[in-house]
């Protein structure tokens, strides 16, 4: 082949690879199309004129987004810049988890997922003023995953003060949790921290630190830049420093003027800063400072994402559904108390929850994800564990406006009072029961060591009852996890108890209430029933029988061939 | 090549028939077949490879001959030695697995669309027999489409002011409530579920909700609420209109030709 005809082969090939990624980030022009499908499948949330004012977001938390203000929370640049297209087709192809937002990829074509983007762009005025492409964040110097930048980001995550929202451990129980809103007044919760699986943008390394880089717009969460972000302008060394010398009582002269000159600096850097960010004139000198600057906001961002990351498992766990059930495990002896560390040595069922939307009043929003369940028993008493994440403790203080209860955190055990005999028998209704009773363990944060047994034929019809005190109690609320213990009887006097036997698989369900997002009586999150069973000490038989089969097969065998032989002597 | 004896060709088509239900036709063509009907798929074949070497007696000769020699021929030493471990292993890891399995609870067995009542009613009214009513706005699809528009949008409202957390935005099912939620919500983008019915059947399984399922259709275990008591008639018609132009599916009628 000439030179030439590969030469044209060449500039055809990159010609065609330029056309496709441009194809790829940039949405067509708004059309008929993009409008059609934007009224059918997103108008229902975010409204027909995209203010997120649909019918269904008074249901939503966090409610639908709006449009108009070109706040995106999801993106891949820099604070204040509007998302890219690819951003924006991302978010609608995969969803948000953690929300409602589903993804689309099944439900929409490529095509029209990117005729949707162009339509969403016309509700805000910026995506057309706007003619440079927004600025990306780089991914450039990324910290690796390790224990020492680990360390480095949890001493970050105290300096910097995410504490204050997301928690000494980060399950979004810091103290100024409670008083978030959005920018469009809505409440709103810090991210539990340990859960990745709620993230909206995604839980992958790169997702966390664009989180960090360019903020989430329109939440209480900032963006790491120069005129917010911790002692901006400093070298880590000197940061630490810093941080030292404001922790003591008091300087000395030469500390005084040390501590100065770091302020200097840093003013320096943010009034730089400042002026970039307001397009205004800068010297290749303060550029330089800046770029500098911003690259260690870069790498203390990389290593709290690596912190981040430490704090989550890699997927969420598996839910306890279908055959799964919750086994309690034999043991001899006295059964572990609360702090035991027999505890931490099996795996928990996790049964989540869901926000009870079958009986008015409902809850569409819920804020407890799921409750981890462990239990032990022995030859008279069984043992549960029980662990759940609540942002706040509430152990009602406040009221509920409208049936004047009290707001405060709870949680449900729920079995039927008869176990149901055969796959065929009716079990209760899985919520609190109906023509067939439940018997529940009622706990309630306002009296953490007390759990009151309920028999209900109804959500709306529990009765406390007579006979109490069969249960021994403990429990504890610390860094926005509680841990409830629950031991008793395996058999009890009272009739109306549920009575425990080995082997037998008894339904249970759960039911729990997060006070401060409002959760009183039928407004809580739930589960369908599940299977709860005393697991039965292996049997011995099983050491027994196999051998004896596998002996008579060997006599079995010998014998066949004796047979044969025989039978072949008899024949000739 | 050496000719394939009789022995091997029937052991061949038997693992052969068995990979083809499990893992072709259970897998690549349509959804995992149920064990009982494999086991009697292979018990046909079965039957069949006995008719087929017992035809002639020469036939069934040829047949065991390989087991035969395996037995007793001096030549097939090896193959005696390392079966005469195998098999009472295999035999010893395979009760010690049936024995020690835990026990599961027992599956219970729910019909997804049991048989509906003989009258539809809403409340305590009586509107009529299953198999006579019809949607009141069904007519207007004809006779007036702006009316009927306005009641697809109006059963558009009222879905997703109450059905989708657990339905899903596409109404596939897969709302997110969903994954959690024993049995699963329905999924009306199944080809399945709205032609197969009669307009009368979603009112009834709308207006009674989960606890309105008779005992096959495990009415404990449904989170279906009980949509009489939230929805007026119009709504519970009006969503079903737009169950239908949503997902493109047309419920089934009686009367006309089909």
């Amino acid at each position: 082949m000439k030179i030439r005809t590969i030469a044209l082969l060449f500039i055809l090939f990159g010609t065609l690879v330029l056309v496709s990624l441009m194809y790829a980030q940039n949405a067509p022009e708004a059309s008929e199309r993009g409008k059609e499908v934007y009224e059918n499948s997103c108008a229902h949330c975010h409204g027909v004129e995209g203010r997120g004012d649909g019918s269904a977001a008074e249901n939503l938390l966090p409610r639908p987004r709006d449009f108009t203000r070109g706040l995106y929370k999801i993106r891949s640049t820099e604070t204040g810049q509007l998302p890219t297209d690819q951003d924006l087709f991302d978010i609608i192809t995969e969803g948000m988890p953690g929300s409602s937002m589903p993804g689309w990829e099944t439900a929409l074509s490529a095509n029209d997922r990117w005729e949707v983007v162009a339509y969403i762009k016309t509700f805000h005025a910026g995506f057309k003023e706007n003619e440079n492409p927004p600025k990306q964040i780089t991914l450039e110097g990324k910290i690796p995953y390790s224990e020492q930048s680990v360390e480095t980001g949890k001493e970050l995550y105290v300096e910097l003060g995410c504490v204050e929202c997301h928690g000494n451990v980060g399950r979004g129980d810091g103290t100024s949790a409670p008083t978030l809103t959005d920018s469009w007044g809505f409440q709103t919760w810090p991210a539990n921290l340990t859960q990745g699986w709620t993230f909206r943008g995604g839980f992958d390394t790169e997702d966390i630190f664009k989180r960090f880089i360019g903020g989430i717009a329109g939440s209480p969460m900032p963006a790491f830049e120069g005129d917010s972000f911790l002692n901006f302008g400093l070298t880590t060394e000197e940061s630490k420093r810093l941080i030292e010398l404001e922790n003591k009582d008091e300087m000395t002269e030469a500390e005084e003027e040390e501590s100065g000159q770091f302020y200097e600096k840093m003013d320096a850097a943010v009034d730089i800063a400042l002026t970039i960010k307001e397009g205004g004139e800068v010297s290749a000198d303060d550029i330089q400072t800046y770029n500098d600057a911003m690259k260690i906001v870069y790498e203390k961002s990389w290593h709290l994402t690596n912190y981040v990351k430490s704090l989550m498992p890699e997927k969420r766990p598996e839910a306890a559904i279908g055959n799964n059930v919750l086994r309690s495990q034999y043991v001899q002896g006295a059964l572990p108390a609360l702090d035991a560390a027999a505890w931490e040595t099996f795996e928990a069922g996790y049964f989540p929850l869901v926000g009870q939307v079958v009986i008015e009043p409902r809850q569409f929003n819920p804020t407890i994800d799921g409750v981890h369940v462990k239990s032990f028993y022995n030859d008279t008493e069984v043992a549960f564990l029980f662990v759940w994440d609540d942002r706040t403790h509430t152990t009602g203080d406040e009221t509920d406006e409208t049936t004047g209860k009290p707001l405060e955190d709870a949680l449900a055990v729920q079995f039927p009072v008869k176990v149901p005999q055969g796959p065929t028998a009716p079990k209760p209704y899985f919520l609190w029961g109906g023509r067939l009773p439940v018997y529940l363990w009622h706990w309630k944060a306002s009296t953490p060591e007390q759990v009151t047994e309920l028999t209900a034929k109804g959500i709306n019809n529990a009765e406390t009852q007579e006979a109490q005190g069969e249960l021994q109690v403990q429990s504890t609320y610390a860094d926005g996890q509680y841990k409830l213990w629950v031991k008793r009887a395996l058999k009890t006097e009272d009739k109306k108890d549920l009575q425990l036997e080995p082997g037998v698989f008894v339904p249970i369900a759960f039911s729990a209430w997060d006070g401060s997002n409002g959760d009183v009586d039928t407004k809580r999150t739930m589960t369908s029933w599940y299977a709860f069973t005393l697991e039965p000490v292996p049997s011995s038989r099983r050491f027994v029988y196999p051998p004896i089969i596998a002996i008579l097969s060997v006599g079995l065998l010998f014998g066949l061939r004796a047979f044969v032989q025989r039978r072949n002597t008899e024949d000739v | 090549m050496k000719k394939l004896s009789l022995f091997t060709i029937c052991l061949i088509i038997l693992i052969g028939s068995w990979v083809f239900l499990e893992f072709v036709v259970g897998g690549v063509i349509s959804v995992p077949i149920p064990n009982s009907v494999i086991a009697m798929y292979m018990g046909l074949i079965v039957i069949a490879i006995l008719v087929h070497i017992s035809v002639e007696d020469s036939q069934f000769r040829e047949f065991l001959r390989p087991i035969h020699e395996t037995l007793v021929d001096d030549r097939r030493r090896i193959h005696r030695r390392v079966l005469v471990v195998l098999i009472p292993l295999f035999l010893l890891g395979y009760t010690y697995s049936i024995i020690a399995q835990r026990a599961n609870p027992p599956g219970s067995p729910r019909d997804a669309h049991p048989s509906p009542p003989l009258e539809l009613t809403y409340k305590d009214e009586v509107i009529g027999t299953m198999q006579d009513v019809v949607n009141p706005y069904r007519h207007y699809e004809k006779d007036d489409p702006e009316a009927f528009k306005a009641h697809v949008e109006n059963g558009r409202r009222v879905y997703h002011q109450n059905c989708f957390v657990c339905h899903g935005d596409h109404l596939d099912g897969q709302g997110h409530f969903a994954p959690y939620l024993q049995p699963l919500p329905a999924n009306f983008q199944d080809p399945g579920i709205i032609p197969n019915f009669q307009e009368s059947f979603f009112f009834w399984r709308i207006a009674k909700g989960g606890p309105g399922l008779p005992a096959a259709g495990t009415p404990w275990d449904s989170a279906m609420p009980i949509w009489e008591d939230y929805l007026t008639e119009e709504e519970i018609w009006d969503v079903i209109l737009f169950l239908s132009e949503y997902t493109g599916y047309q419920p089934r009628t009686f009367g006309e030709a089909h």
